[in-house]
């Protein structure tokens, strides 16, 4: 996962590689999925919005601007939205997905597991477990269930202000926690 | 508001977890503030990091292939063909030729131009034509309201959130102004989509990626916005779906 490696492959895929498009897929696909799934809770959804995620970065690979942040930021950035996107509709249509029924993943091959199982996970859920729950909470609802910070003030009980300065705090811990560690992430 | 509210907004904004009226306040904000879009960048990154937490997953086989089959597809669309100037044009010129060139070559680029751009217009009205062959692929007419009568537009859009507009007889724009297209879902606000200025003739063509939440639209309109772009729409509408 070297950020300069991903840089090349999204400048080959700008210009039309379509091989260097399969090898990002690859390189991310495990990630992203769980990611998509962790939101969406739905296969058949998240792989719709894998799909899409992949087909915008062939056709806007060169709106990346590198100078801008990591490609794996944009990426993770791009599938969170979508599926955020995609998880509101469905809550629009009355559609909400039942926490603790989460669906069966299929196996995972050992070399994709490889790419991203080593210390990185490790690094993230030791810096989330670190986080008083308060500031957990918010953060966890924010950023898999796409809560706004008023829907989880209501969820939670607790006063808008206090979210805000709860979620503020928490990403500022994390972010402290995990300062640093950046290369060994990619991003 | 000064700029350490904005700043403050910021990590909220990097989960995406600003309320709708705060997220427009702080869009408009970032759009002229280098400093806070640089914080917001490395706020995003932080975020992504919580990409890592949950399991990963395998997705199947299938969507591998569906994604490099619409990209092999895209692949062989045809090309225009490009333009080619004749070749040896220059020999007969003799000792003029020098002089000659140059006041060839300025008028030549600026024909080349032209030919660039009816080239890449052209090039689009080939996608839309592909676009609407799509399976699945839907085609809105727009047409022009009060202060534009005679102006109309067709839209092609897929599920995948491609689109292409084409329009023509559009009135000229204010200096700094610009044409934006807009998607309405329901009775959801309209979602922002880019800016466009048509050509001096009128005619003006936009390839488009549907916002995800706007992919469901049923209506589109056009207004004209600051250059820019706006979040929502400032002016009255130009052109709307029927």
């Amino acid at each position: 996962m070297q950020p300069e490696d991903d840089v090349k492959l999204l400048k080959a895929i700008a210009a039309r590689d379509e091989a260097a498009l399969a090898q990002l897929y690859d390189r991310y696909r495990v990630i992203l999925f769980g990611l998509l799934m962790r939101i969406l809770n739905n296969r058949e959804e998240a792989e719709d919005v894998l799909q899409e995620v992949f087909l915008q970065v062939w056709r806007k690979a060169e709106d990346f601007d590198e100078n801008r942040g990591r490609p794996f930021t944009w990426l993770v950035t791009l599938g969170r939205s979508r599926s955020i996107d995609r998880l509101r509709t469905l809550a629009a249509r009355d559609r909400v997905a039942e926490a603790g029924a989460r669906e069966a993943v299929e196996e995972i091959s050992d070399a994709a597991t490889d790419a991203f199982k080593s210390e990185q996970r490790g690094l993230v859920s030791k810096a989330l477990a670190q986080l008083p729950d308060e500031q957990k909470r918010p953060i966890m609802l924010a950023y898999f269930d796409g809560l706004t910070q008023s829907e989880i003030a209501t969820r939670l009980g607790a006063p808008l202000g206090t979210v805000k300065t709860r979620m503020r705090t928490g990403l500022m811990n994390l972010r402290e926690q995990l300062a640093g560690k950046g290369e060994s992430f990619g991003f | 508001m000064v700029h350490d509210d904005y700043k403050e907004m910021i990590p909220a904004r990097a989960l995406s977890a600003l309320d709708a009226a705060e997220e427009r306040v702080l869009n408009e904000h970032l759009e002229n503030c280098a400093e806070c879009r640089k914080e917001l960048e490395d706020w995003q990154a932080t975020a992504a990091a919580l990409s890592l937490a949950p399991d990963p997953a395998e997705p199947s086989p299938k969507v591998r292939e569906r994604i490099l089959s619409e990209v092999r597809k895209d692949l062989s669309k045809p090309e225009v063909v490009p333009f080619k100037s004749r070749r040896n044009i220059w020999s007969s010129f003799g000792t003029l030729g020098a002089i000659a060139a140059v006041v060839l070559f300025a008028a030549l680029s600026i024909g080349l131009a032209v030919v660039w751009r009816q080239n890449q217009r052209l090039k689009t009205a080939n996608q839309f034509v592909e676009l609407v062959n799509t399976p699945g692929a839907r085609v809105s007419e727009l047409k022009g309201t009060d202060p534009s009568q005679t102006a109309t537009a067709k839209l092609a859009y897929d599920r995948t959130g491609r689109a292409i507009l084409m329009a023509s007889k559009l009135p000229r724009v204010p200096e700094g102004k610009a044409y934006q297209l807009w998607f309405i879902v329901g009775n959801k606000p309209p979602v922002p989509g880019r800016t466009f200025v048509p050509d001096s003739a009128g005619n003006a063509v936009l390839k488009e990626e549907m916002p995800a939440e706007a992919v469901d639209a049923n209506v589109f309109a056009i207004t004209v916005e600051p250059e820019s772009g706006s979040t929502a729409p400032t002016s009255p509408i130009y052109l709307r779906s029927f």
